[in-house]
């Protein structure tokens, strides 16, 4: 038990949780990298996934793009883009982005391509135009699925913005590289804590999301189909 | 006025759906689309709200060619109503009601409001307005269904199988309801149904559609089961067609017989030397309200022994009754048909004894209207 000892000991020194290379800091780092990447990627994939579901074109694209990305060794994408546009904060966002692209845009598609036949003929029968019923019945009906595609992304992006660290750009990943080289034990595992607990928040968050943006029929809907 | 003139729908790739429909649906009436699938009543309706365009000739309404109106404005101003409802999901029932409203443009507070007076004319509780269309039952969401059509008044209502996905119990209330419904509010009805017996309830006429899109007749009920047209017609009313074309006449007519009904208070006596009489091999027992009781047989009478009240004997069911006043022969004939005395029993529209009708009597009432 010596090794939790110690992971208590360093969480327990008051240097750990002040200054540039403090905990706060290195957490707000990472929150803010994850974050800008999750946006990005939200803002390319719903808005594609979107039109795919809804016209039904570009399906097969779409998900043939989504299993290359996917396919991509992440580690391997930001040292390609360092060694293209240098050392910085921008390749490390744009390997987030290429690994939470995927799953978001997927599910987008899936969730509204979803909608039952007969929802979509109630619709456009009752006089609904194309944004009418992609706004008004496929994206609310596909936000369960949409958020789940968002977690999903959200959590690896968590757990992989600790890359940014082998770019020099800190984040959480810093404690994990840095107790690597000096072969610090407790200073990774420590690292490693923190980005699972964020991974955890990070979850929890998209559990209050639902709760907020997914209408109550569909909640207890899904629950019911369960 | 729903004109259709030389509709047709063939698709690229040969298939006939419809193959040339000329018919006119009347205002103000229900109008019902009937037969096997693959006969093209669904694609022929959905003509009607530009959901289907037809590759040949033209849909009128009121003499205007729908063509010249946008397919959502079009819409907007037909009420539709489709097989298991298609309620939104995602949105309570009220408003799922308040949709069409709500795309017209209508404030939320004035939708809402029309749509919690629809609630009330299609029987629903105004508890399950914030309700989700998934705690209701099939016939609850097709009742909310009915709803959503009627929320913007629409003067058509086009409605494709809408019951066909709920049991026959909640399919026949439902079936009421849209009757009493349409003596309300007179809508240009459009009814797409497989079920013959559900198009002989509903339609003021009836068009039976036949394999590869095409009208085989277009009639009324009554002379639809009285003269089908060809033998595919025939077999698709079914061989029953005589016995359900007696729903089209009143029982009212009918003479019965009062001579034989009884209260539990007369003696055996007196119900023998009547009974006797004529040879009649049975008598109806009713309380002191005239509510019925049961049947006695002409021997039960001659073994009974003098004095004894006619309620104390031991009865025999009466079965079902009809009611004189408002059910059709094909109702009286059940009610003998079913009954342990072969007779039937007549009621007032609150249950008591009119008269009886044996089978035998039914039977010239039948030949005489058949003829």
């Amino acid at each position: 038990m010596d090794i939790l000892n110690e992971l208590v000991a360093w969480f327990s020194d008051p240097a750990q949780w002040t200054g540039p290379a403090g905990i706060p800091a290195r957490m707000g780092e990472h929150v803010y990298y994850s974050l800008t990447g999750l946006l990005i990627s939200a803002v390319i994939a719903v808005p594609i996934g979107l039109f795919t579901g809804h016209t039904g074109m570009g399906g097969f694209l779409t998900a043939s793009l989504a299993n290359f990305a996917r396919a991509l060794p992440t580690i391997g994408v930001l040292f390609l883009i360092v060694l293209a546009a240098g050392i910085g904060l921008a390749p490390v966002i744009a390997a987030l982005v290429a690994l939470a692209v995927p799953p978001i845009l997927v599910n987008t598609h899936e969730g509204v391509r979803g909608v039952e036949p007969r929802l979509k003929d109630a619709a456009l029968g009752m006089g609904m135009r194309g944004g009418e019923v992609l706004f008004k019945l496929e994206l609310p009906v596909a936000t369960p699925l949409i958020l789940i595609g968002m977690r999903t992304a959200a959590v690896q992006v968590v757990a992989t913005a600790t890359i940014a660290a082998y770019v020099g750009v800190g984040g959480l990943g810093r404690y994990i590289v840095d107790g690597q080289a000096r072969q610090d034990l407790t200073m990774m595992l420590g690292g490693s804590v923190l980005v699972v607990a964020l991974a955890v928040v990070t979850t929890l968050l998209f559990a209050g999301l639902r709760r907020l943006l997914v209408a109550p029929g569909l909640r207890a809907e899904a629950a019911a189909a369960r | 006025m729903i004109t259709f003139e030389g509709a047709a729908k063939i698709y690229p790739d040969g298939t006939v759906a419809v193959a040339h429909l000329d018919l006119t649906v009347e205002t103000g009436k229900t109008t019902v689309f009937v037969g096997p699938s693959g006969s093209g009543k669904t694609t022929s309706l959905r003509m009607i709200n530009r959901m289907v365009e037809p590759t040949d000739g033209t849909v009128r309404i009121d003499g205007a060619d729908i063509r010249g109106r946008n397919p959502a404005q079009l819409r907007r101003a037909i009420g539709y109503v489709i097989q298991q409802a298609g309620l939104f999901p995602h949105r309570t029932v009220l408003d799922n009601i308040a949709t069409v409203p709500l795309l017209l443009g209508w404030r939320r507070r004035r939708a809402r409001a029309r749509a919690a007076e629809l609630m009330e004319l299609v029987g629903l509780e105004p508890a399950q307005a914030k309700r989700y269309p998934h705690q209701l039952s099939g016939g609850q969401q097709q009742r909310v269904g009915v709803a959503r059509a009627l929320a913007a008044d629409p003067p058509i209502l086009l409605m494709d199988e809408p019951f066909s996905a709920v049991d026959p119990v909640v399919r026949t209330s439902l079936q009421d309801e849209l009757i009493r419904l349409q003596q309300e509010l007179h809508k240009t009805v459009v009814f797409v149904t497989h079920d013959i017996d559900e198009a002989v309830r509903l339609g003021d006429r009836i068009a039976v559609f036949r394999p590869g899109g095409e009208l085989a007749q277009y009639d009324s009920p009554e002379r639809l089961l009285a003269e089908p047209v060809d033998a595919f017609v025939e077999s698709f009313i079914g061989y029953d067609r005589g016995v359900r074309r007696l729903s089209f006449f009143p029982a009212r007519g009918l003479s019965l017989r009062e001579d034989v009904v009884f209260d539990d208070e007369d003696r055996v006596e007196r119900a023998r030397s009547v009974v006797a009489g004529d040879g009649e091999p049975w008598a109806l027992v009713v309380d002191s309200a005239r509510i019925p009781q049961g049947w006695v047989s002409a021997a039960q009478l001659d073994r009974a022994p003098a004095g004894v009240p006619l309620g104390s004997l031991e009865l025999a069911p009466y079965g079902h009754t009809f009611d004189v006043g408002t059910d059709s022969l094909r109702a009286a004939l059940d009610a003998a048909v079913l009954s342990p005395a072969g007779r039937a029993v007549g009621v007032d529209d609150e249950g008591r004894v009119v008269g009886v009708v044996s089978q035998d009597d039914l039977g010239a009432a039948i030949w005489s209207v058949s003829e």
